[in-house]
C-alpha cells in the first residue's frame, strides 16, 4: 500500500536534486531545471496531501496554478538568462558576480 | 595745572637746551659725513645767544619756573618742568660760554681723526645733558640729565676706545659714577617719600622751602638725604675718596678733559649740592666742608710730584673741587659757584694750552719717528721761545689757578679762604684745621703750578726729543689760538668785577648770595690776601730756583715723594682691598644664581616637561587609543563582512536555505 509518507519521501528527494542542482551546478539552464525540480516536489506534496480534502480539491486546484505558473516562471527564466548571456556571453553564475559591492 | 605760556625766555631757555640734542640728532643721522662739526658749533653758538638773553632776564629777577604734567602713578602726578633762577642763569651761560671756545679749539686739534663724526655727536650730546641739568626743575628730570652726563662722558673718556687704557678709565669713571648716582637716587627716593614732591622751586626755592619744614621726616632722614645727595656730588665731583677715575679720565681727548673738568661734569656735583643746599643741616655741611678740605689736600699733594701734563691738571681739578666743596660745607655755596666760574675758565684754558703743547709734541713725536710720551714734561723744556702766545695764556691760567692778584682766581679762592676762617672762628676745637688745610694745599697749588710752568716752558730742556729740533715746534693753529685768548681774557678779574683787589664788589656773589651770612672779620679780608699773594711770590721763586735754575734739592726716592706720585697708593688700596671680595662676591652670586636660582627654575622646567610627556603620552595611548579602536573595529568588521558579498547568486542562495533551515530548526525544537 502506497501511503503519505512515501510521497513525502519522493518530495523530499526531488526537492533535495532540485536544491542542488540550484546550488552546486554551473550552468544557469540546469540551475532552473533545478528550480523546476522543487517546484515540482511542492507540487507532489500538495497532490498528496490534496488527498484528504476530498470535498473541494484544493489541494489539486492549487497544484494546476502552481503548474502553470512555473511555466511562466520558467519564461521569465529563460529570458532573464538570455539577457545575461547577450550581456556577459557566458551563462556559468560563477563568473558572474556584478551583485558584489 | 594750566598749561605755561610760552614767553620768549622760556622759549630761549628751551632753545639753549635744545639745540645742542637737535645738533645730535642731526650728526648722528649725517654719520661720517659730518666731519667739520659745523651743526654742533652752530647749535652751541645759538645755545650762547639765547643763554645770554635768559640770563639777562633772569639775572637778580624772578627766576622762570614751569612744568608740564608728564606721568602719573596712582594719583601721584610727575611733572617735567623748568626752574631758572640765578644759579641756573649762571650755569647755562657759563656751559655754553665754556664750551664754545672748545668746540672751535676741536676743529683743530681733532682735524685727522678717523672718529671725528662721532666725537661732534657726543660732544652735543654732553653739552645738551649738561644744559638740562643746569635747568631742569624737577630733581627727576635733573637725575636723567645727570645720567646722561655721566654716559656721555663715558662716550667721551673712551671716544679712543681701541686703546685698552681709554676703555679701562671710561669703564671706571662710569662704575664710580654709578656709586654715586645711588647716593642721588636714595636722596630723590627720600625727599619724595617725606614731601611727596620732587619739584625743585617747591622744595628748596622760595623764602620758605619745604625742606624748612619736617614733612614726614625725622631729623635723622634729613641727614641721611643730605649725605645721599653728597655721596651722588662726591663721585661726580671726584671727590676724596671717589676721585680715581678723574685721572684716568685723561685718556679722552684732551679737548674733551678741558670740558669735563671747566664747567661740566665735575660742575655737576658742586651745582647739585647748591641746588639742594637749604636741606643740609650741620651735620652734612660739616661732612661736606672735611671731605672737601681733604680733597683739596690730598689732591694738592699727589700733583705735586705727577709727571703727565694732563695728570697734574686733573689732580689741580681735583683740588679746586676740593676748595668749592668745602665752600659749600661752610654754607658759602655762592662762594663755591664763585669759584666754579673763575675755575671753570682758567681750568678750561689750562687744558687747551696743554692741548697745544701736547699736539706739537705729537707733531715732533711724528716728525723724529722718536718713540716718547708726548705728555710727560720731563721731555719738555724751553718751550716759550717756540710757543709764546700758549705760553702767555697758560701763564695767565696757572697764575689765576694759584690765585694771584688780578686774575679771577685770587677773588675767588681768597674768598674762599676767608670764608673758611671765618667759619672756624664759628666752630670749635679742631675747626681751624679745616681752613689752614685748605691755606696749605693753596700753597702747594702754587708749587704744583709753577713747576709745570716752570719744566714746561722755562727750563732748559732736558736731553730729549726737543734738543735740536726746535725749528719743527711753533705756536698752535688760529682755531685754536682764538679760544684760549678768549678764555685768557675771560680769567681775569675784569670781567667780574672792577675792583681787582676786593672781592666784595663782586656782582656774581652779590647775585647768589644766601640770606643768611657768616660773621664777617674785617681783618682776615685784608690779611689773607696779602699773605696768600706773599706765599705765592715765594713759592714762584723757589720753583724757578729749583726747575728752572735747575738747583734741585730733593732726592726722588723719599717715601712723601712715592706716596705722592702713586697719588697714595689709593688705586692699589682699591685693587687690593675693595675690588677682590667684590670679585669673590660676584662669583658666590654667580654661583648661587646658576645652581640655585637657575636650578630651581630647570627643576620647575623638567618636572613641567615630565608631566607634559606622561600627558601626551596617554593622550596617544589612552584618548587617541580609544577612537583609533573604535575605527579599527569597524573597519575590521567590515572587511570581515564584505567577504560574504561575493556577487554570485548561489552564495546568497545557499546562505537563504541555510538561514531557513536554522529558522525552520529554531521553530520546531523552540515549539517542542
Amino acid at each position: 500500500m502506497i501511503t503519505i509518507t512515501h510521497f513525502l519521501v519522493v518530495g523530499a528527494w526531488l526537492f533535495s536534486i532540485g536544491l542542488y542542482a540550484v546550488l552546486a551546478r554551473r550552468n544557469a539552464i540546469l540551475v532552473l531545471v533545478g528550480i523546476e525540480l522543487m517546484i515540482n516536489a511542492a507540487i507532489l506534496n500538495l497532490v498528496a496531501f490534496g488527498r484528504y480534502d476530498s470535498s473541494l480539491y484544493g489541494g489539486q486546484a492549487f497544484a494546476l496554478f502552481a503548474i502553470v505558473l512555473a511555466a511562466a516562471a520558467v519564461a521569465v527564466a529563460l529570458a532573464i538568462i538570455l539577457n545575461v548571456y547577450k550581456h556577459h556571453k557566458t551563462v556559468n553564475p560563477e563568473d558572474i558576480s556584478d551583485l558584489k559591492d | 595745572m594750566p598749561v605755561p605760556t610760552l614767553t620768549y625766555p622760556l622759549l630761549a631757555t628751551l632753545a639753549a637746551v635744545l639745540m645742542p640734542f637737535l645738533a645730535f640728532l642731526l650728526t648722528a643721522a649725517t654719520g661720517k659725513k659730518a666731519r667739520n662739526g659745523a651743526v654742533s658749533i652752530a647749535a652751541i653758538s645759538i645755545s650762547l645767544l639765547a643763554a645770554a638773553y635768559v640770563f639777562a632776564h633772569v639775572w637778580g629777577k624772578d627766576p622762570i619756573h614751569v612744568q608740564w604734567h608728564w606721568f602719573s602713578i596712582g594719583r601721584q602726578a610727575f611733572h617735567v618742568g623748568l626752574l631758572v633762577n640765578n644759579a641756573s642763569a649762571l650755569m647755562l651761560l657759563l656751559v655754553c660760554l665754556v664750551a664754545l671756545p672748545v668746540h672751535v679749539y676741536s676743529t683743530a686739534y681733532m682735524k685727522g681723526d678717523p672718529g671725528i663724526h662721532r666725537y661732534w655727536a657726543y660732544l652735543s650730546l654732553f653739552c645738551f645733558a649738561m644744559l638740562g641739568l643746569a635747568v631742569a626743575g624737577n630733581l627727576l628730570l635733573m637725575y636723567i640729565c645727570w645720567e646722561l652726563v655721566g654716559f656721555a662722558s663715558y662716550l667721551l673718556i673712551g671716544f679712543w676706545f681701541t686703546r685698552d687704557a681709554a676703555i679701562q678709565a671710561n669703564k671706571k669713571a662710569f662704575i664710580i659714577n654709578r656709586i654715586g648716582d645711588l647716593g642721588f637716587l636714595l636722596g630723590i627716593a627720600i625727599l619724595y617719600s617725606g614731601f611727596g614732591t620732587l619739584d625743585i622751586q617747591v622744595l628748596f626755592g622760595t623764602d620758605t622751602p619745604a625742606v624748612s619744614g619736617t614733612g614726614n621726616l625725622t631729623p635723622g632722614w634729613f641727614t641721611a638725604a643730605g649725605l645721599a645727595f653728597f655721596l651722588g656730588a662726591m663721585a661726580k665731583s671726584a671727590q676724596f675718596p671717589l676721585h680715581v677715575w678723574l685721572p684716568d679720565a685723561m685718556e679722552g681727548p684732551t679737548s674733551v678733559s678741558s670740558l669735563i673738568h671747566a664747567a661740566t661734569m665735575v660742575a655737576a656735583g658742586v651745582f647739585l649740592l647748591a641746588r639742594v643746599f637749604p636741606l643740609f643741616d650741620g651735620t652734612v655741611l660739616f661732612v661736606i666742608a672735611v671731605t672737601g678740605t681733604v680733597t683739596a689736600f690730598a689732591a694738592a699733594c699727589f700733583a705735586l710730584t705727577q709727571y703727565d701734563i694732563k695728570k697734574i691738571l686733573a689732580f689741580s681739578t681735583i683740588s679746586q673741587l676740593g676748595f668749592m666743596m668745602a665752600g659749600i660745607g661752610f654754607g658759602m655755596y655762592h662762594v663755591a659757584l664763585f669759584h666754579l666760574t673763575t675755575h671753570a675758565f682758567f681750568k678750561c684754558l689750562l687744558f687747551l694750552c696743554a692741548g697745544a703743547v701736547i699736539h706739537e709734541m705729537q707733531h715732533v713725536k711724528q716728525k723724529l719717528g722718536h718713540d716718547f710720551d708726548p705728555q710727560d714734561i720731563r721731555n719738555m723744556g724751553g718751550l716759550r721761545k717756540h710757543m709764546p702766545i700758549t705760553c702767555a695764556t697758560m701763564s695767565i691760567a696757572a697764575l689765576a689757578l694759584v690765585g694771584f692778584p688780578l686774575t679771577g682766581g685770587y677773588l675767588s679762592k681768597d674768598a674762599l679762604l676767608v670764608h673758611g676762617f671765618e667759619w672756624a672762628a664759628t666752630q670749635h676745637g679742631m675747626a681751624l684745621a679745616v681752613p689752614c688745610a685748605l691755606a696749605v694745599a693753596s700753597m702747594l697749588t702754587g708749587f704744583y703750578s709753577f713747576r709745570l710752568l716752570a719744566k714746561v716752558f722755562f727750563a732748559q730742556p732736558a736731553a730729549g726729543p726737543l734738543t735740536g729740533s726746535h725749528a719743527t715746534l711753533h705756536d698752535a693753529p688760529l682755531p685754536m689760538r682764538i679760544p684760549m685768548l678768549f678764555l685768557a681774557a675771560c680769567s681775569l678779574f675784569p670781567l667780574f668785577t672792577f675792583h681787582p683787589l676786593n672781592d666784595g664788589h663782586v656782582w656774581l656773589l652779590r647775585g647768589l648770595a644766601p640770606d643768611a651770612t657768616l660773621p664777617p672779620l674785617r681783618l682776615l679780608h685784608f690779611a689773607i690776601p696779602i699773605l696768600a699773594t706773599i706765599a705765592s711770590v715765594i713759592i714762584a721763586t723757589v720753583t724757578w730756583r729749583w726747575y728752572v735754575l735747575g738747583k734741585y734739592p730733593l732726592k726722588p726716592q723719599g717715601a712723601l715723594y712715592r706716596l705722592s706720585l702713586h697719588q697714595g697708593y689709593l688705586d692699589a688700596l682699591y685693587m687690593r682691598a675693595i675690588i677682590p671680595p667684590l670679585m669673590r662676591l660676584s662669583a658666590v652670586l654667580f654661583w648661587l644664581d646658576r645652581h640655585v636660582v637657575d636650578g630651581f627654575v630647570n627643576g620647575l622646567a623638567a618636572g613641567g616637561r615630565a608631566l607634559a610627556s606622561a600627558a601626551a603620552w596617554a593622550d596617544y595611548r589612552v584618548v587617541d587609543g580609544l577612537v583609533r579602536m573604535t575605527g579599527k573595529l569597524a573597519l575590521g568588521l567590515g572587511n570581515a563582512l564584505r567577504r560574504s558579498q561575493t556577487g554570485r547568486v548561489q552564495h546568497y542562495l545557499a546562505l537563504a536555505f541555510f538561514l531557513m533551515v536554522v529558522m525552520l530548526l529554531y521553530f520546531i525544537f523552540a515549539r517542542a
